[in-house]
């Protein structure tokens, strides 16, 4: 029987995103669905540490190992998606001195380039760093965006032949007897771009191989065809910072702990993390004391967070998995490494593998190492080539930073714009329309979120990752409004609005974690702007059908079908 | 020695203003200075004076908002005032402002439109808002322009349709000519007009109302009348509006905008005028930081304030008066600050009611019913702060406008008529009690 | 300062301490590291419906993307720091406009530094232009050595003409004349400090009849004493017996005004206060604004150094300018950390505030009066003023005048702000900024123009025709009349 697709890559994040990508530059036809937008489980909700292998150097050599290779495959093939910060490890008085040693030596073994630095030189390097901080060791970390990252990869593998089909939920998972054959899926919007508001519809896609690449939701995809994938979800707190207030990345050097890294991430700073093991990775507490604990605990490193602007806090999930017998208590103990599920092997179930555990920063060689697996079980020779191949965006890099345009553009604006897109540039925001800053936190001009939209559709949200628009400290308070003005007229009034207030309703969920100070009087001002000057909370426009805006004690106020507009003040004409 | 005064008030916003210009209504004699440290949030707001649009349990618009003010529970800074006070500091603003604002022909509200295409009740708008009212049934052209992201005029009049107004609205987005620079302040724009300077438009150099007028006439069909965002001039919009009307001989209005806002940077520069020829003593730029009290006589509990302190650069001046109005703001106005751990009025400490977690200071829905946008002092029926036992927490200390708690001013549409309120209310009985 | 004449009279203008290189106690990047200071900013914009420049060129993008908005997307290694902030004319506006305390100011004037430092040639006609405007202190003596030589010159059009083509310092501007004779020279030949501690005690005997006075500034001293706050700061530094000042004149009343500094001195004394005239360089101001914060960082050094040996003296500092109070007040404490900075900030006053605090000005001017020829004035409060409070200042104190009528021509800025226009290619810019200033003096048809600041005080001569005058010399003919004859 005839399939719609090769291969059937379930989920979104970097795994899923990483193997289409290599399978479709392999010459087969892939086909992903994601729930959400990509990256919207685990590697949208991670520090962004590009891993140099300096943090498993002394608990797991053979991750730390695979990190460094990793690490310096993407700074070649993601230059966009990259900064090299640096990284160190500080040590406090209380610190061992033993673990110090263990640390350095780990990181020697692994061939991570390793260096120590006195109290002093560290706090040249990173002036805010605490006064009793003793000596540190710097290794090769960065920053990465795996916004970034991740929808590269989509787009390549789209360039390559691939569907992507995001906002498309799996229902179910097609089994016959002792094979799974595809998936059902829900479309939010219909297959394609997402639009707001257009009627969903579910589709049956049916596949030679499917590949379960949800992370942390993999027990629930299993369930579906009835296969038991013991996944062991495990949250962690990260608590955004305004700015950066170090441009290095601060690890503790000491053993696994809570709250032990400081990640500078483009604007912000990422304070992370916690890790305490739940059950279902869409319904977890998202505690008070976590955000807490990352500033006190934090502060002891770098002790001007103590009174610093926190504009969010968000948690990720874990895919953490441990292969049967293990019998590991504490999340914190289980291995970070990946592993691959042959349903055949396992369950005697064909036609589908599942994967599990793994990190960002070796996304690519997990990718790799699947994609010779299906590729085995089609029959397919053909090699990965993804180590080598840059991503779109990232040919050239280096000549591109050289001879920096600014596109008529302020110096700060270009410089963010342009290392957003990478070579990709002047294809964007070479134009001869007046293109205006709509995101002035983070420099995003009209140019970037209309290129933004023409890839995603009407999902603001999608723009967001894609640009960092409404990412910065007044959290979509006063650019959401503007990036739903360039929807129109691509999509019609009611279509702009929903995803207005999908984007309004997701910048506030994050910024709940940080309502003291300066962002409490960020959020009242966005309330007033938002609710006072443009009523948007009682808009008439609403039909009773979304009238979920104001619910419980406050009621929902007229609509444009009860509204008699005849009752108010006519003018004293 | 003393900087000595009759009365002081702290906060240059709404609230502020319309105390000190109460006080010398009420005793002209009196002396009356205004402490302000930083801008109020007036250019963050509408401009528009919204005295209550929707009732707390969220039912309106309302087309009148002097019934449901009866029926408000206690506590509200309008239930503290009462409805007649309310009354009698708009009828103050309409003299105050003197024509410069429309809505008092009527207890109605009007719905004005938005800058986000909804429309929005309100009690008293500028002249330059008037000929765009929800209610007239004429139809509208709406203008935006290129450099201008936030209002997006055909999607705003796609918007209003949905929101069901008894007009036909079409927009059109423009370049404004004169501006060479994407990222040309609105104070550009305005001074552009306001200065009527020579510009280089498409029809070579001309003056930029003309070039404004044509660029919009050629895209102007059966509509009679044609709304602008609100740029059009600071100093002369009267004048701009004019000529713009003629030029295109139908109605021009402005929807108001912001922040920052024109229209509330106008009614600051009314406040600030009237302020001036009262001849209230304004001290600007500088903050209170500190005060000190006596204690009552006659064995009362309640302390009195002897002075404040203002900071000048460093030099710490002090600052005596026989009654204090605080008009500091609210979150935003930073007249109600707050850390991890609690909420609090940062000049007197006076008790800010709120929970102990601050994970209760929120709801999940970003227009739910949100704790936070009703932080505040609470108030005896003289607008004294009160602390947590009920007690005032100073005999000659009142307080007006965002620095009150116990309504939330967006949901209701409320925030500058509380402000008006109370200002007027504080001011007048500061006056009173004060007199010489 | 072991070189007591070296500062301000001696020498040619660059025989100095230029080679002396301050200890840093910080690291640099702490120092000029401002992005937590963007931690305030809730994007309101009102900073930027401040900004007189952004109103009349779009060219400047204004203060909120000059301050939080491209501090906040700096990386460390970013030594691209956009080119328009150089049309900031550094007049603060922001600075006090800001309802969240962003460190406006501070921000602009560290870009700046970095911008000039990293970015502008050094070998360029700005640069120099620019190094030479700030360090106006540095050519003045030579004019004022030969002053109506000076004079002479300068005004040439050969030489304006030279001036803009060469420099590109506008040749629509007359430069400011020299004094015949420097308020220094002047303080030296009238016998220093101490003729001055005479003629103080001399007033003190006097006024000692005077006992409600006295009783007045005792029982604001006790008041003081009594606050707790005020010991954190800017406590006063008198003892009750010796009232002691120390003026920090500038630049300009020294060499172009000294009837300001004299008026200063002349009314000090009638209060009984012995006046110190230490050692200074320029206050920074002008440098700040061309982003030489080296030359600034100089100038302070020492002038921070002599300031605080005279506040250990008994002495509060007191500025004529409000531009150098400006300066010593916030700047200093902002950009630099010499010992004694806080204590110098926290100590130092603008002349009228201080007699507003410290005696009762108002009282002592009830009833006086300054004849009819000087009592119609158009005040206009420089920038510089509104950030330090004292915009109504003025009117207040004169009100008390009998006779003085004063217009105030509202909260318009004067456009010139110190070198900015003067230099060509703002002139124009300037100008436009100044226009609704203009207007105001015009339709208030006074007689004499009064402000607080040399450069504002320029610009309202050259927009209007206004001959303009100095608060403290109006305060000089109230309360002292004409002294010239006993003063020499």
């Amino acid at each position: 029987m005839a399939t719609d697709t090769d291969v059937l890559v379930l989920g979104g994040g970097s795994t899923g995103c990483g193997i289409a990508r290599d399978l479709a530059m392999r010459g087969l036809e892939v086909t992903l669905v994601e729930r959400g937008n990509l990256t919207d489980g685990t590697t949208g909700r991670m520090h962004g540490l590009l891993h140099s292998g300096g943090r498993y150097a002394v608990s797991d050599r053979a991750s730390a190992t695979e990190c460094i290779e990793e690490n310096e495959i993407l700074r070649e093939i993601a230059g966009h998606c990259v900064e090299m910060t640096g990284g160190l490890f500080v040590q406090r008085p209380e610190d061992s001195d033993e673990y110090f040693r263990e640390k350095l030596e780990g990181c020697r073994a692994c061939d991570i380039p390793a260096r120590v630095l006195s109290g002093r030189e560290a706090r040249e390097r990173e002036p805010y760093l605490a006064s009793d901080i003793e000596r540190a060791i710097s290794v090769p970390d960065g920053a990465v965006d795996p916004f970034r990252l991740c929808v590269a990869n989509a787009i390549d593998a789209e360039n390559h032949g691939a569907r992507i089909e995001t906002h498309a939920e799996v229902i179910d998972l097609l089994r016959e007897g002792e094979d799974v054959y595809g998936v059902r899926v829900r479309h939010d919007s219909g297959p394609g771009k997402r639009v707001h508001q257009s009627p969903g519809s579910t589709e049956a896609i049916t596949a030679e191989y499917v590949v379960n690449a949800t992370g942390a939701w993999a027990g629930q995809i299993g369930a579906m065809a009835d296969l038991d994938v013991a996944v062991r979800p495990s949250k962690g707190v990260m608590t955004i910072m305004n700015v950066r207030q170090v441009d290095t990345v601060i690890n503790r050097c000491r053993p696994k702990g809570d709250a032990d890294i400081i990640v500078p991430h483009e604007t912000t700073a990422i304070l992370g993390t916690t890790d305490e093991e739940v059950t279902d990775p869409d319904d977890y507490p998202e505690a008070e004391w976590e955000v807490d604990m990352m500033i006190d605990t934090l502060s002891d490193l770098v002790p001007i967070l103590e009174d610093a602007r926190t504009i969010r806090s968000f948690w990720g999930v874990r895919p953490l998995y441990e292969p049967p017998e293990t019998g590991t208590r504490d999340p914190t103990d289980i291995t970070r490494d990946f592993f691959l599920i042959d349903h055949e092997d396992r369950d005697g179930v064909t036609g589908v593998s599942s994967i599990v555990g793994g990190k960002f920063t070796t996304y690519r060689a997990m990718a790799e190492e699947i994609s010779d697996h299906v590729c085995e079980k089609l029959g397919v020779t053909a090699h990965c080539s993804t180590a080598d191949r840059p991503l779109p965006g990232s040919e050239n890099i280096a000549a591109l930073e050289e001879g920096m345009d600014r596109f008529g553009l302020r110096s700060p604006v270009a410089r963010r714009s342009t290392k957003r897109l990478g070579s990709r540039s002047r294809e964007v925001l070479e134009t001869d329309d007046p293109n205006p800053v709509i995101c002035a936190c983070e420099g995003v001009t009209r140019a970037e979120v209309r290129d933004a939209v023409s890839q995603s559709g009407s999902d603001l949200n999608a723009v967001r990752i894609r640009t960092r628009a409404s990412m910065g400290n007044c959290q979509g308070g006063f650019c959401c409004v503007g990036m739903a003005n360039e929807l129109h007229p691509d999509h019609d009034e009611a279509t702009a609005r929903a995803a207005l207030d999908e984007l309004f309703q997701e910048r506030w969920k994050g910024q709940r974690h940080a309502l003291w100070g300066e962002q409490l009087s960020q959020a009242m001002l966005n309330y007033a702007l938002h609710a006072t000057t443009m009523n948007r909370d009682y808009d008439p426009a609403r039909s009773e059908a979304d009238r979920d805006v104001r619910p419980g004690a406050i009621g929902s106020g007229s609509t444009a079908a009860d509204l008699e507009y005849d009752a108010f003040d006519q003018g004293d004409r | 020695m003393a900087i000595e005064d009759d009365v002081l008030v702290v906060g240059g916003g709404i609230a502020g203003a319309t105390a000190a210009l109460a006080a010398l209504e009420t005793d002209p004699d009196a002396r009356v200075r205004l402490v302000t440290h930083r801008q109020s949030t007036l250019r963050h707001a509408s401009g528009l004076i919204d005295v209550l649009g929707y009732t707390p349990a969220g039912e309106g618009p309302l087309a009148d908002p002097f019934d449901a003010l009866e029926a408000l529970p206690t506590g509200h800074p309008y239930e503290r005032v009462g409805t007649d006070a309310v009354r009698e500091a708009l009828a103050f603003f309409d003299r105050v402002v003197d024509g410069a604002y429309e809505g008092g022909h009527t207890d109605r509200n009007a719905l004005v439109p938005t800058y986000g295409g909804t429309v929005k009740p309100t009690a008293r708008y500028p002249a330059s808002t008037a000929p765009g009212l929800a209610s007239d049934t004429r139809e509208t052209l709406l203008v935006g322009f290129e450099t201008l992201p936030d209002f997006d005029a055909p999607l705003a009049a796609r918007h209003l349709e949905a929101a069901g107004v008894p007009f036909d609205a079409r927009g059109v987005t423009l370049s404004f000519p004169g501006i060479r620079r994407d990222d040309a302040k609105i104070t550009r724009y305005a001074h552009l007009l306001d200065r009527d300077e020579v510009v280089d438009a498409d029809s070579g150099e001309r003056s930029a109302r003309d070039a404004l007028a044509a660029s919009v006439d050629t895209h102007l069909e059966d509509e009679s009348r044609v709304g602008f965002p609100a740029i059009l001039g600071d100093d002369r919009v009267e004048t701009v509006r004019e000529e713009l009307a003629e030029a295109l001989g139908v109605d021009v209005f402005e929807v108001p905008m912001g922040p920052p806002s024109l229209p509330g940077m106008r009614l600051e520069g009314l406040l600030y005028d009237a302020l001036e020829d009262a001849g209230v003593r304004l001290t600007s730029g500088v903050p209170v930081v500190d005060y000190e009290t006596t204690a009552e006589t006659a064995g009362g509990t309640t302390d009195r304030i002897d002075h404040v302190v203002v900071d000048r650069n460093g030099a710490e001046v002090p600052h005596r008066a026989d009654q204090y109005v605080l008009a500091t703001g609210g979150l935003v106005g930073k007249g109600v600050d707050s850390n991890r751990e609690r909420v609090y009025e940062p000049i007197f400490d006076c008790h800010v009611s709120h929970p102990a977690d601050r994970y209760d200071w929120f709801v999940d829905d970003v227009f739910g019913d949100q704790p936070y946008a009703r932080f505040g002092l609470e108030v005896d029926r003289d607008l004294r702060p009160l602390a947590a036992d009920g007690v005032p927490e100073f005999s000659n200390l009142s307080a007006a406008g965002a620095v009150l708690g116990g309504y939330d001013f967006a949901a209701e549409k409320s925030g500058s008529g509380v402000s008006l309120a109370t200002g007027y209310v504080a001011g007048t009985r500061a006056a009173e009690v004060g007199g010489r | 300062m072991s070189d007591a004449e070296q500062p301000i009279d001696g020498g040619a203008p660059d025989e100095g301490d230029d080679e002396f290189e301050p200890i840093q106690v910080f690291p640099e990047a702490e120092e000029m590291d401002l992005r937590p200071g963007a931690d305030d900013c809730y994007k309101c914009s009102t900073c930027d419906t401040n900004c007189p420049v952004a109103a009349v060129d779009d060219e400047f993008p204004g203060p909120k993307f000059q301050g939080p908005e491209q501090w906040r997307l700096k990386r460390q290694d970013d030594h691209d720091i956009d080119d328009s902030v150089m049309k900031c004319s550094n007049c603060m506006r922001c600075d006090s406009a800001c309802p969240s305390s962003v460190p406006l100011s501070q921000m602009h004037n560290t870009a700046r530094g970095e911008y000039v430092e990293q970015t502008m040639s050094k070998l360029s006609r700005e640069y120099l232009r620019n190094r030479m405007l700030a360090n106006y202190r540095r050519f003045a003596p030579l004019g004022a050595t030969f002053p109506r030589t000076a004079n002479f010159v300068l005004g040439l059009s050969i030489t304006k003409w030279l001036g803009e083509k060469t420099l590109g310092i506008t040749s629509e501007r007359e430069l400011p004349a020299f004094a015949t004779e420097t308020f220094r020279e002047w303080w030296e030949k009238r016998g220093g400090n101490a003729a001055s501690k005479r003629r103080a005690q001399d007033a003190r005997e006097k006024r000692g009849g005077n006992a409600a006075s006295k009783r007045r500034a005792q029982d604001a001293r006790e008041k003081r004493g009594d606050n707790a706050a005020s010991k954190r700061r800017g406590e006063s530094n008198q003892p009750s017996e010796d009232k002691r000042i120390a003026y920090f004149h500038g630049c300009y009343s020294n060499y172009n005004t000294p009837e300001v500094g004299k008026a200063l001195v002349r009314v000090y004394e009638r209060f009984g206060y012995e006046v110190l005239v230490p050692d200074q360089h320029c206050s920074g101001t002008p440098m700040f604004a061309n982003g030489m914060l080296e030359d600034a960082r100089r100038a302070a050094e020492t002038n921070v150094a002599e300031l605080a040996d005279a506040i250990e003296n008994g002495a509060d500092i007191i500025a004529s300018c409000s531009s150098c109070s400006m300066s010593i007040r916030q700047e200093y404490p902002e950009l630099f950390d010499f010992e004694g900075t806080e204590d110098v900030s926290a100590n130092t006053w603008d002349a009228v505030e201080y007699l507003r605090v410290h005696e009762d000005l108002e009282a002592e001017l009830e009833g006086t009066s300054v004849g009819a020829e000087f009592d119609d004035f158009v005040y206009h409060a420089p920038c510089h003023s509104r950030n330090q409070g004292l915009n109504g200042q003025t009117i207040e104190v004169m009100d008390a005048i009998d006779g003085i009528d004063v217009h105030d021509v509202g909260d318009s800025c004067s456009g010139i702000s110190g070198t900015y226009g003067w230099k060509a290619e703002n002139y124009e810019t300037s100008m436009k900024i100044g226009e609704e200033m203009f207007e105001h003096m015009a339709d208030a048809d006074a007689r004499t123009g009064l402000t607080e600041c040399p450069t504002c005080s320029m610009q309202m001569e050259h927009g209007t025709g206004y001959e303009i005058t100095h608060t403290l010399e109006v305060l000089e003919a109230a309360l002292v009349g004409d002294s010239s004859e006993t003063d020499g």
